[in-house]
């Protein structure tokens, strides 16, 4: 790995931290506060691709399993890998890998301004929500012993806030290749 | 950022971290092993003893502990509500005596100390060639180094869209903060590199 890269990595990791500080915003339509800290697992994915993306969210869970409070609402320490949500952590990992393989896959700098807009979104819809609940959703299920049906009900006033913050990422993530291409991957 | 860590001299602090970290893992298998609530009880209230080893004030408790009784409360009442009240009080003690003790670990070991931990477990993937072990302590505190630099940006971001008459949005904040943060790698880089951090090229 280049040194770059490395920074690049842990460069963006500091992002998500600092999306995870802002104080989380409530939407009209949806129940639950939203916090900023998942838009940034998507945004890794869609910015650095797959593998930069994926260490980026490696390097925050390793920081705040070390005891820094760098996730949102001020939690950290290994107790957060105790918890009922744990899944959810765990997936953030799965989520970039996947958004930044689908990213790498389906937008390319010839297309145009709406294709890799569209790429963008569905890279992050597959990884920052189905891959993220899938493991989310399946470790909260087995340690609570909810089951699935049970599960996926108590998450899924979450979806919606999470939908909107894929279309950000896409739009942002268009926006960041134009400024400052990182994809495809050099290294 | 102020870490969880809490300085002291109790039995948990002397103890080595590998021991408390294999110790934390073992535990955490012996109580998803454990089924009746007597037993999972008794680990909760050994736990709760453990705990109150450190002799923590009550206002560093609740700094330690606040975030996660807000989820374990949650996920328990949800569990009651759905499940009836064994399941929860299942949940609620095995998980709580996990979270607990995890918070013990958390608080009586220093960064130093876990960043030594990882680079040495860190040691066989090197061998394998996937990463080199040293990486991780220099990525640790590059991320640590840098988010009160991106919080700055993020402030800085915020009050030249106010200064404009713009109010700001995650979309607009969002894409200079991530250009301007990425922007910086290059030097960065080429920082580390002139000082031979990494000792290569």
């Amino acid at each position: 790995m280049s040194t770059r890269d490395l920074v690049l990595s842990a460069l963006f990791a500091a992002i998500i931290i600092a999306l995870g500080l802002l104080p989380p915003i409530m939407l009209g339509f949806v129940p639950v506060p939203i916090t900023a800290q998942s838009l940034g697992v998507m945004l890794a994915g869609v910015v650095l691709g797959a593998r930069r993306g994926t260490i980026a969210v490696l390097l925050v869970l390793v920081v705040a399993a070390i005891g820094l409070p760098v996730l949102s609402g001020g939690r950290g320490g290994l107790a957060v890998f105790a918890a009922p949500t744990t899944g959810y952590l765990i997936g953030w990992v799965f989520a970039a890998l996947v958004t930044g393989l689908l990213s790498e896959k389906l937008v390319n700098r010839d297309q145009m301004a709406i294709a890799q807009t569209v790429g963008f979104f569905i890279a992050a819809v597959a990884g920052g929500v189905i891959v993220l609940y899938a493991c989310g959703i399946s470790y909260l299920a087995v340690v609570t012993g909810l089951g699935f049906q049970k599960a996926f009900f108590g998450s899924m006033a979450f979806i919606p806030g999470d939908v909107i913050k894929a279309v950000v990422a896409a739009l942002a993530g268009r926006a960041v290749m134009v400024g400052y291409p990182l994809l495809p991957q050099r290294a | 950022m102020k870490t969880l860590y809490h300085d002291g001299d109790t039995a948990l602090h002397r103890l080595s971290p590998r021991v408390k970290l294999i110790g934390l893992a073992v535990t955490s298998v012996v109580l998803f092993w454990l089924h009746s609530p007597v037993a999972l009880g008794i680990a909760a209230f050994a736990s709760i003893i453990v705990f109150s080893t450190l002799k923590l004030k009550w206002s560093e408790i609740r700094r330690q502990l606040r975030p996660l009784v807000v989820t374990l409360g949650l996920v328990c009442l949800f569990t009651l509500a759905f499940n009836g009240s064994a399941d929860a009080l299942t949940v609620f003690l095995r998980l709580g005596s996990l979270m607990l003790l995890a918070a013990a670990v958390t608080a009586t070991t220093g960064i130093g100390d876990f960043i030594d931990e990882i680079t040495l477990a860190a040691m066989p993937l090197e061998r394998l060639g996937i990463l080199r072990a040293a990486d991780v302590g220099l990525a640790i505190g590059l991320v640590i180094r840098f988010v009160p630099e991106v919080v700055s940006r993020y402030k800085t971001i915020r009050e030249a869209h106010l200064a404009r008459g713009l109010r700001p949005r995650p979309l607009t904040v969002a894409v200079p903060l991530i250009i301007l943060t990425l922007r910086s790698a290059d030097e960065i880089a080429a920082a580390i590199d002139a000082r031979g951090i990494r000792r290569q090229k």
